[in-house]
Parts: C-alpha cells; sequence; structure tokens
C-alpha cells in the first residue's frame, strides 16, 4: 500500500504567475511521457517481473514517480493560482481554463487528455525493461524541450531536477536489464519469456 | 571538482570483452563513491557525480539550506541510495552508508516534527490536537511563508 508524506521530493516555489508556461508543463503531468504514466507504467510492470531486484527497481522507481507528479502538480498550480482573466487571455490559455478553471487536470499539452496509450505492459521481461528505458529518454527529451522553452528560473531549477532523475533512471533500468539477464540462457537470451514461460 | 565536468573512476563503466549482440548495454555502475554531499545531491538531482550530466551543462545553485531542504536532502540521499541497492545488493560499502542514511533520516524527520508539524500521519503519535491539517501543504508554497 502507499502512505503519503506531507512534503515535495525537490522544493516547488515559484514567485511569478504564468499560465503561458503552465500550458505546456502540464504535459509532463497528463502527457504521453509524463509522470503520471511512468508511475503507471513501472507500478503495473511489477506484477509479471519474476526477479526480486526488477520487482524493487519498479516499485521504488514507479513509487518515485508518483513523488514528480505532485512536483508537476505543484508547478502547475503556483503558475495559475493567482491568474487574472486578462493575463488568461494574453497567454491563450483560454481553452485550458474553460474547461479546468485553475484546477490541474492530467492533459498533454497538445490538449487530449491523460491516455494509457502512451504506455506499454507487455509482461515480457526484456521488452518491459527497454519500455521503460526509452521511456526515460522520452521524458528527459521532454524536460530538454520545457528548459528551451521557460525562462522562469524558479521553474528551471525544478525541470533541471526532474531531468537529472529521468538519467539516474535510465541507468537503473539498464542495469536492471544485466540483472535480468544474468538468469536467462547466456547462449540465448530470447529462448524463453521468464514472466510467461516457467 | 569543476562542476561542468563529470569525470569519476566509474564514469567509463566495465564492459566485457563479449558483451552481447542483439542486446542493449548499459554499463553497471561500479561504485556508489563519489558521491556528492547530501544538499549538493538534491540540488542537483543526482548522489552521484558520474551521472550528473546537465543539459548544456548548465545546473542548479545549492538549495538554500533549511529544515525543509535538510530533510529533503537526507530522504533523497537515502532514496538514491535504494535505486542503486536494488541492482546492486551485495555492496556492503553502499549498504553501510544507506543505513547511515537512514539514521540520520529518522531522527531529522521526528526533529522536524516536533518542530513544524507532522510529515506523516505516524508522526502525530502524541500530539496534542489533530495538526495534520496546518498549513501549508507541499503544493500550496507562499513566498512570505518560508519554512
Amino acid at each position: 500500500m502507499f502512505v503519503y508524506e506531507k512534503k515535495l521530493q525537490y522544493p516547488v516555489k515559484i514567485k511569478n504567475t504564468n499560465p503561458a508556461l503552465a500550458k505546456f508543463i502540464i504535459s509532463q503531468y497528463g502527457g504521453p511521457d509524463g509522470e503520471l504514466g511512468a508511475s503507471l507504467r513501472y507500478l503495473s510492470q511489477r506484477y509479471s517481473m519474476p526477479y526480486p531486484e526488477l520487482k524493487g527497481l519498479l516499485t521504488d522507481i514507479g513509487t518515485e514517480e508518483l513523488g514528480h507528479l505532485e512536483m508537476i502538480g505543484a508547478i502547475v498550480h503556483q503558475l495559475t493560482r493567482n491568474m487574472t482573466v486578462e493575463e488568461i487571455k494574453k497567454a491563450g490559455f483560454q481553452d485550458y481554463f474553460v474547461d479546468h478553471t485553475a484546477g490541474v487536470y492530467p492533459t498533454a499539452a497538445s490538449g487530449s487528455p491523460w491516455s494509457a496509450a502512451g504506455m506499454e505492459v507487455k509482461g515480457d521481461v526484456i521488452a518491459d525493461l527497454n519500455e521503460d528505458m526509452a521511456a526515460e529518454q522520452k521524458a528527459r527529451v521532454t524536460y530538454d524541450n520545457i528548459l528551451r522553452l521557460s525562462d522562469d528560473p524558479d521553474v528551471n531549477n525544478v525541470i533541471r531536477y526532474l531531468r537529472e532523475r529521468e538519467i539516474v533512471h535510465y541507468q537503473r533500468f539498464g542495469e536492471g536489464l544485466r540483472r535480468a539477464l544474468e538468469k536467462l540462457d547466456e547462449k540465448n537470451f530470447y529462448a524463453i519469456n521468464p514472466a510467461f514461460d516457467k | 571538482m569543476d562542476r561542468t565536468q563529470n569525470r569519476t573512476d566509474y564514469k567509463c563503466g566495465s564492459l566485457p570483452k563479449d558483451a552481447p549482440l542483439a542486446m542493449a548495454y548499459v554499463p553497471m555502475q561500479d561504485s556508489a563513491n563519489p558521491s556528492y554531499e547530501s544538499l549538493e545531491a538534491l540540488s542537483r538531482g543526482t548522489l552521484f557525480p558520474g551521472l550528473d550530466l546537465p543539459l548544456m551543462n548548465i545546473v542548479n545553485d545549492n538549495l538554500q539550506a533549511c529544515p525543509m531542504t535538510e530533510l529533503m536532502a537526507i530522504d533523497f540521499a537515502a532514496d538514491e541510495l535504494e535505486l542503486y541497492l536494488d541492482t546492486h545488493c551485495d555492496d556492503s560499502e553502499a549498504f553501510a552508508m544507506y543505513q547511515t542514511f537512514l539514521a540520520l533520516k529518522k531522527e531529522a524527520r521526528s526533529r522536524y516534527a516536533k518542530q513544524y508539524g507532522p510529515i506523516s500521519q505516524e508522526n502525530m503519535l502524541g500530539a496534542k490536537c489533530y495538526d495534520w491539517l496546518k498549513e501549508p501543504w507541499p503544493w500550496d508554497y507562499q513566498s512570505k511563508m518560508e519554512v
């Protein structure tokens, strides 16, 4: 089960209202490579994962991603909580505002609501770990792109932190794949799927 | 250390001569050392200099030390070591480091809870009232309400 801790993993302290920034940062809340999808991908992959190292890794990274979801929610909230109608119009934030006001809703920057179509649980050890490594790279690029677009230092230090976490997670999933391979037939890693062929 | 360079002993990893075909290959991180001090680790997003690979080499300045960031930094170091240990469960040196942070974490958490209110609901054991609802919630930063 999960127990809530009343703190963020890294502080989010944004002074200036800026709905124009919130408009694209929301993608890491509910977009295809965002933190919600990351968390559900890893937490869901755990059930068919046969090895304890990987059950542990998927649990720990999946849990951390929930903490990142909360940080992105905090960024969007702090960028929009005091916005005026004039600021909404100027930022082109009307489309989001009319549906969600100043609430935080899991959607991609492009407007489509969060979808499980952006993630995969293949039920195969090698395929799932490759999916996870690719997912970390895609999230890293999304953060790169946010850093290219944002000029608010209060936002950027949080984004740099989150981006760096993707690199660490990539390394760990890569190591996790190595640990999985140690348990497979070294002459042919693809001989069986240990998540299915018992 | 030069903040834009991350050369460490383990950065090159260890690639065996017979790394297999048709398989992604990420080298194992050889050691949990060197490591950043915990507040610097939190500020940069990793405990490990060899994994610290910033976009355009622009890095965060260290966060200001305050009771909350100190607690976050200790928690972060422990979290980072947990991920490392998930793939390196036999690394006794890293496990000893992890034990140190777990002890620090326990102490920092109870100290923080006594002074500023509960981090988790179990911190309310012996509290005078149900102060779980005390503001601010984590997403409610106000510039005048520095914790």
